[in-house]
This record gives C-alpha cells, structure tokens and sequence, in this order.
C-alpha cells in the first residue's frame, strides 16, 4: 500500500469540524462551569450522561446518515419510533418484554417496506412520502393510546424492561481492550490514524477512572455505529449505498440494485426507529401520545452537523453521531449551567446552519483545489 | 480592409490555480460570415466562448468589437453590445412556455406584456415559426429547444452569434433547420462563430475557419481551400491514422448472444438477432431510431422489454444484475449521467460490477493500475476522481469498469460521443482487440464511418425496427445515412 495520508484533509474545518466544534463546546463549558463554582463539568458522569441523553437520536441518526447517502429522506422516525413504543407499552403486559419488543420492531419495519415500497415503486418524492406517514403513523399512536398515556403495571415486566435500557456497563476494560486493538492494529499496518484513535481512548479511559460506567444505549449505540460503519467502509455493499446516492442511473447500469438498496435504507431507518422507541418505552415504562415529537429534524439536524449532503452520496455516520453529541452538549450545558433554557433553540438553529455553511463553503474550495 | 466586427489579439486566459487555458489567441469574426471554431476537447474552446460572451474575464491580451476596444465584464454587458452565446446544453427552463422563455431577459413589466410577446413572434417568424409560443419547453423534442434556444439568443438583436455544438443533439432534418437559420442569419449580414464536433457540417457551413489547440490557434483559413483531413490533422496536430477496415478476413466464433422477439412497447419493434463470439455488431440510426432502447432491452435495464435473450444457448434473466452476472456489459450513451459515479475514484468506480463482501484494496487499485496503462488513461493514478478526468478519459474508464474475465457481451452507446480524435481512435483500436480475444460486441455510434471501419455487419434501425442487415465492405457513408433515414432525398447536410 502506498496510499499516502493527506494529513491536511483528514484534519481540514470540513473533514474534521464537527469534532473540532464539540470540543470547543465542551472546554467553552467546561470553563464557565469552572468560573461559577459548579462542579466539573468534564466528569466522566456528565459525559457519560450526556451520550446517554444522545443516545435514541443517535441510533436513528445513524441510520438517517445512510438514507440520506442513499439520496432519499425519512421525516417519519419519530413517529415511528413513538409507534414502537406504543405497541411495546401496549403488548408487553401481555406477552412478555422480549416477544413485545419484537412486535413493535416488526412493526416499524412495516413502516419502512410502506414508505420505501411508495417511494420506488410509485415514484413519489420521499420528502413527501415520509411527511405523510409522519402525520398518518403519529394518528395511529393517537388511536392505539386513544389519546391517554399508557403505562406497564406488571412489575416483574417492568423490571425486564428497566434492565434492558438502564443497566450501567462497565465500560474501564473494554475501552483499554479497543485501545490496544487499534494500536496493535496500528503498528502491523503502519498506519497512524488507529493509533492515535487507541492513543486517545487509552487516555480517555485512564481519566475515567476504573470505575466507569454508561447506561446501556450508549453501548447499543456504540455497536449500532461501528458495524454500520464497518459495512458502509470495508464492504461492497457499503461502496454500492454511496454509488446508489452518487449516481443511481451508473449504479443501475452497473447491475446493481437500486431499488433493493433503496428500500433496504428506508426499511434500516425504520428498524432502528423501532429500537429507539423500544428504548425510550423501556426507560419510562410508559407512553404518552405525544412522546419524540419533532425529534425527527434533531435526528436530520445531526446528520447534517456531520457533513452528510442532502444530494446523497455523501456522508459519514461516526460523524453523525459526534453531531449528535454536539447538540445533546447544547441542550445539556443550558441545562446544568442554567444558562436560560429560552436561547436553547436559537442558538442550535445557529449552529446547524453555520456548520452547513462551512461544509458548503469548504467543500466549493475543496473542489477547485481538486480541479487544479 | 473592412473593420472586423470581432477582433481577438492575444488572448490569454491563466486560472488562478495555474493551469493555462488560453496562450494568445488571435480570431477575427467578419459580418455577414459563418466562422467555424474547432479544437478538441480541452483545446480551450470553451474557455474562449465564455471570455466572449463576458461569463469570464480574460487574464491577457485584447478584445475589439467593430473597431473598438473593449472589457466586457459580465454577460450582460456582452448581451448589450450585441454577442448572444447559444451553450451546448440549453438553459431553458422547462416548465415556462416558449414565449416566457425567449422573454428571460426582459427586466421590467408585465408577464402577459403584448409588446413582448409581439418581439418574441417577430423572431420566431424570422426562423419560420418551428414552433408554438404557447408550448411548454419541457414538452418540446430537444431539436425544437435548441432552435427556442436560438430564438432566446436573437431576442436582443445581436449582431454576433455564437453556437456551441448546436447540432450535437439533433436529429439529420432538425440539424437541416439549424443549417437553414444560421444561412438566413447571415445573409441579414450577422455573423455567427460556430463550434462543432462534426468536420462535415464544418465543411459544408462555413466560411472560414480557426482551429485551437492546447490554447493557441494552430489553424486559421477560407474552408474553400481546406478539407476534412486538413482540418483533421490540424486538430490532432499530427496526421491522424485513419482507421481503415482490418485487412484479413475477421475469424468469428460460434453465435453467442442471441435474440428473439425482444421488444419493448412504444419503443422497439420485436428484434431478432444473433452476435457471434469475436464479432462485432454495429448498430446504425438516426437518433431517436431506438438504438439505445434495444440495448437497454438487451441489458435488462428497460423493465417494459419481452422477448427471449439467451447467452450461449442459456436463457439470461431480464434485469442488470442479471445480465451482469452472465456476462453482459452495458456502456451507456451518456457517461456523465449513466457511467460513473462523480464522486468516487478510478478504482472505486472500476469495481461497481464486483460483487462479493468485502472490499479488498489493494487488489482494486492493482488493477486499476493496469486499466490506466492498459488504455492509457490520462490520470495522476488510481486514487483520482473520475469527475476530474476529460471525456475520453472517463469513457475509458466506464468502458474498462466491464474488461474483467466474466464479461462476454459488450454493449457499447455511442462510446466515441464528445471525444476528441486521438482518443477516439484509441477506443475504436482497443474494441476490434476486444473482439480479437473473443467478446461479442454490439457497437451504435451516429458516427457511421466508424461503424463502417469497425463493424463486421451493420444493423441499420428506423422508427424502432430493425429495417436492414448491410455488409460494411460494400456500402459507404452516404449509402447508410440513406438507409437510416429512409428516403434518398434527405442526405443530411448537403447544402
């Protein structure tokens, strides 16, 4: 391999900004909290927190990343997901947690094969599609609730449903354990970036101290994440997602099939909708018909923080995620530092758009570096 | 000596990253003439038009119009001295109406304003009315949107017209239009500098001549004293080998693609043919003809298609992965839309077809080292974006995305369109060795000198049905022209 690393791209405002940013926000933070006599703000607690506030938004950002690589859209997640929680509210008293929590995945699945059957095989633009069963999905929450709150009052499947969402995991050996995988990895390749990935894992875990410890989504967010990093990276059906968004007549023409990757997007989108609304039912036992409203553009909005183009062929999902964190770091540091919770959305519309613009700026540079 | 009326002294154009469009240019534009300009691609032509037409500022040297020196510095300075640009793909916008369109530049009043619309059939009138004011652009066939194109152009009343590939598109009658607008406009003594691919229309249309090269004009003349082979080796800048017919007789193998009845609704009459391993297939018809439909039939792409495909006696299933999995490749006609994915790198875009789980690096770029050496590829290596690379260069690589052991079938859409001439006879060398090692290959191409120096048997298309089988020994250009357009009075561009 004499792949060279282009130091300057991997570490440019457009490749590297949104982790630049979130450790602006976090060190900006850190200091205000240091100058008004809070607690430290850097605790392995409060970020750990803080992933875990991210956490639901993350997992349907992730899968939103490779709808939109795909070049389509999905607005109706957070019905979907308020959906999943429905019917694992609705059924878990009946049949259990595990067979419940099956149901309600299926079911937004279903969500999925209707919005991306829709989109391919009618030909209707996705936007509109997914605004439609946003409302129509939301409906149906409404109707099975029929309108009230739900709640699980069985205590032996509450506490089933506690564990899976709220159990902390240590997390001390397994980050030393990746840490040095990467750095084995790192040597045996000669690459640098894994090692210096395992180098700052290394460290972020000493400072963390033996004891840490993440409420379980991180973890299911953290392994959602790297595989479907690892298939968009490493396999041909990952290359055939971008090719699909680059260019679906070149892809079609190269025998490949756009619409099975299509569909396959919405249906992925669903699912992990599904199991964010799994999560969410778990964490409070309950559902209220109104539960995840709006958080599909939070969802979109993390995305976008990570430089995924809404033109499709484009995007990362490591980097949806940070973008996630980034705007859970807002929410949360109003909300710790009591900053006035009132300028919350106005500072993230901010963000969103300045982040856009940087991309869009950066990228127009980028490419007339390119055409030289 | 009459004062030109466009005058180029030295033009130069440096883009600010360094690279050198244009190393001073000299063209003089006379009223009341056609001016022919041609280069190939990257010769620097169209950094020259849009310096004309005031879309770009030039880095050195002169501009003077009628005797005047002059800075344009945006289009619409250019528009008001009277140069309108005519771009290859036509700005329209395809949900106005033909009126609305021609009336773009209008700046002030009303939408439904009398005078206006009395200007804009004042103009269509001039060309002879080839189409309805009232139409939507977007219903109209591309031949009539190029001549709503040149209406929009002759709204400011320009005294300068400049075309770029006008006819690339267009059918042989709608070319006949813009042959017959562009005669009339100059007998009203404006002057028109026309690109253009085509060395015939060049020959038959202009006046005089000015060919670029590498940003310098290497050529200028009267057409009366050239022809095309001048004006052939003037753009390849060395003589070029004209592709003549292989000499031995072509040894084919036994039939392997074989059709019956394959037909798609509305677009292609039932087909029935077969191509032997080693043979190649050439496809001759107007545009339109359904050229493109019976390969996308072939390839399984078009989902409407019946009929029976089968390869080496098997019947071959009729979508692309199928197709694809049994040895049939597509290039399609339009690279940029349909061959590659801008995005993505040489290697990347090279190994769309490959299936399989993982994606293994090193093998990928080892062998798009070799398709780079291989068809001798222009490109700083594996790792390039195939966006970067010119035409020529990224139909290499679309057509070396199928050069792997499992494709049998080649099916190739124009592959020579909007190249220049030294990698066109490239890419027509490397088709004739495909077949040598065995592939069948089915070649449509509006260039019929191409097909009749390729072609080991000629399929001729009309209306969507194959109407003739022609041995390319015993028939030249002009009898093929007849036989894909189907009379023997329309002979394309005789003036």
């Amino acid at each position: 391999m004499n792949r060279t690393t282009d130091w300057r791209q991997i570490f440019g405002l457009r490749e590297a900004g949104v982790y630049y940013a979130l450790l602006i926000l976090l060190a900006l933070l850190a200091a205000i909290a240091q100058s008004h006599g809070l607690p430290n703000y850097l605790s392995a607690q409060n970020l750990g927190n803080i992933a875990y506030q991210a956490s639901l938004v993350g997992i349907m950002g992730v899968a939103m990343t490779v709808m939109l690589i795909t070049g389509a859209f999905d607005l109706s997640v957070a019905s979907v997901a308020a959906l999943a929680a429905a019917v694992l509210i609705g059924l878990a008293p009946g049949i259990g947690f595990p067979l419940a929590a099956l149901a309600a995945i299926t079911t937004a699945i279903g969500i999925g094969i209707v919005n991306g059957v829709i989109v391919q095989f009618v030909g209707i633009n996705a936007f509109i599609v997914t605004l439609g069963t946003l409302t129509a999905v939301r409906g149906l929450v409404l109707v099975l609730t029929d309108g009230r709150s739900l709640m699980v009052e069985r205590p032996e499947v509450l506490q089933q449903m506690l564990a899976f969402e709220s159990t902390r995991v240590p997390l001390f050996w397994p980050l030393l354990a990746i840490a040095a995988a990467l750095l084995v990895l790192a040597a045996l390749k000669r690459r640098p970036l894994p090692g210096l990935g395992g180098v700052v894992i290394a460290a972020l875990a000493l400072l963390a101290g033996r004891g840490f410890a993440v409420a379980a989504p991180v973890v299911y967010l953290a392994l959602f994440t790297a595989i479907v990093w690892a298939v968009l990276r490493f396999t041909v059906v990952g290359r055939r997602v971008y090719a699909v968004g680059g260019n679906a007549e070149a892809a079609r023409l190269s025998g490949i099939s756009v619409h099975a990757y299509k569909i396959g997007a919405f249906i992925l989108s669903s699912a992990a909708a599904g199991f964010a609304g799994v999560l969410f039912g778990c964490r409070l036992g309950a559902i209220n018909p109104t539960a995840l409203q709006g958080a599909e553009l939070t969802v979109i909005a993390a995305a976008i923080l990570g430089g995924t183009s809404l033109l499709g062929g484009a995007g990362s999902v490591v980097k949806t995620v940070v973008g996630a964190l980034l705007l859970f770091t807002l929410t949360n540091g109003f909300n710790v530092l009591n900053l006035g919770a009132s300028y919350q959305g106005l500072i993230e519309g901010i963000v969103v758009i300045a982040a856009a613009a940087i991309y869009t700026v950066g990228g127009k540079r980028g490419a007339r570096k390119a055409a030289a | 000596m009459v004062t030109p009326l466009l005058s180029l002294t030295g033009v130069e154009k440096v883009w600010p990253n360094g690279t050198v469009a244009l190393r001073g240019v000299d063209l003089t534009v006379q009223a009341g003439r056609v001016h022919g300009l041609l280069g190939a691609n990257g010769a620097g032509k169209s950094t020259l038009i849009k310096i004309l037409a005031g879309a770009i500022p030039p880095t050195g040297g002169a501009v003077s119009w009628r005797g005047e020196p002059v800075r344009w510095t945006n289009p619409r300075s250019a528009r008001g001295a009277g140069v309108a640009t005519i771009y290859q793909h036509i700005p329209l916008v395809p949900t106005l109406s033909v009126a609305e369109n021609m009336l773009l530049e209008q700046r002030r009043g009303w939408r439904g304003d009398r005078a206006g619309r009395a200007r804009a059939a004042a103009v269509a009138r001039m060309l002879g009315d080839p189409f309805d004011l009232d139409a939507i652009v977007g219903d109209l066939p591309i031949g009539t949107r190029q001549m709503v194109a040149i209406a929009q152009g002759l709204m400011s009343d320009p005294a300068l017209l400049i075309m770029d590939e006008p006819t690339a598109s267009l059918a042989g009658h709608e070319r006949e239009q813009v042959y017959g607008t562009i005669r009339r406009l100059t007998d009203e003594g404006r002057a028109v500098l026309f690109v253009s691919h085509f060395l015939d229309e060049i020959v038959a249309l202009t006046d005089e001549v000015t060919v670029l090269r590498d940003g310098r004009a290497v050529l200028h003349a009267e057409t009366a004293t050239l022809d095309e082979a001048a004006i052939a080796a003037a753009i390849a800048g060395r003589s070029v080998a004209a592709l003549e017919r292989a000499e031995s007789e072509r040894r084919t193998g036994a039939p392997l693609l074989e059709l019956r009845d394959l037909a798609s609704p509305g677009k292609l009459a039932p087909a029935s043919f077969a191509v032997a391993k080693g043979e190649i297939v050439g496809v001759a018809g107007m545009l339109g003809a359904g050229r493109s439909e019976l390969l996308h039939a072939i390839f399984g792409a078009d989902p409407a298609a019946e009929g029976l495909v089968s390869l080496g006696g098997d019947p071959v299933g009729r979508t692309p992965p199928e197709a694809v999995a049994a040895g049939i490749a597509l290039v399609p006609e339009d690279r940029a839309a349909q061959g590659f994915v801008p995005g993505m790198t040489i290697a990347e875009n090279l190994a769309l077809p490959r299936t399989g789980t993982l994606i293994a690096r090193a093998a990928e770029d080892a062998a798009a080292r070799a398709a780079i050496d291989r068809l001798a590829i222009k490109a700083p290596g594996p790792d390039a974006l195939v966006s970067e690379l010119s035409g020529g260069n990224a139909q290499k690589v679309v057509i070396a995305k199928w050069l792997t052991p499992e494709t049998r079938v080649l099916l190739l859409d124009e592959p020579t369109a909007g190249i220049d001439i030294g990698a066109r006879t490239d890419i027509l060398r490397l088709i004739r060795a495909l077949a040598d090692d065995g592939l069948a290959v089915v070649l449509v191409s509006s260039e019929f000198e191409e097909l009749i120096a390729v072609a080991d048997r000629i399929l001729v298309m009309r209306d969507g049905a194959v109407v003739a089988e022609v041995d390319p020994a015993a028939i030249d250009e002009a009898g093929l022209i007849q036989l894909a357009s189907g009379t023997h009075t329309d002979t394309g561009i005789a003036a």
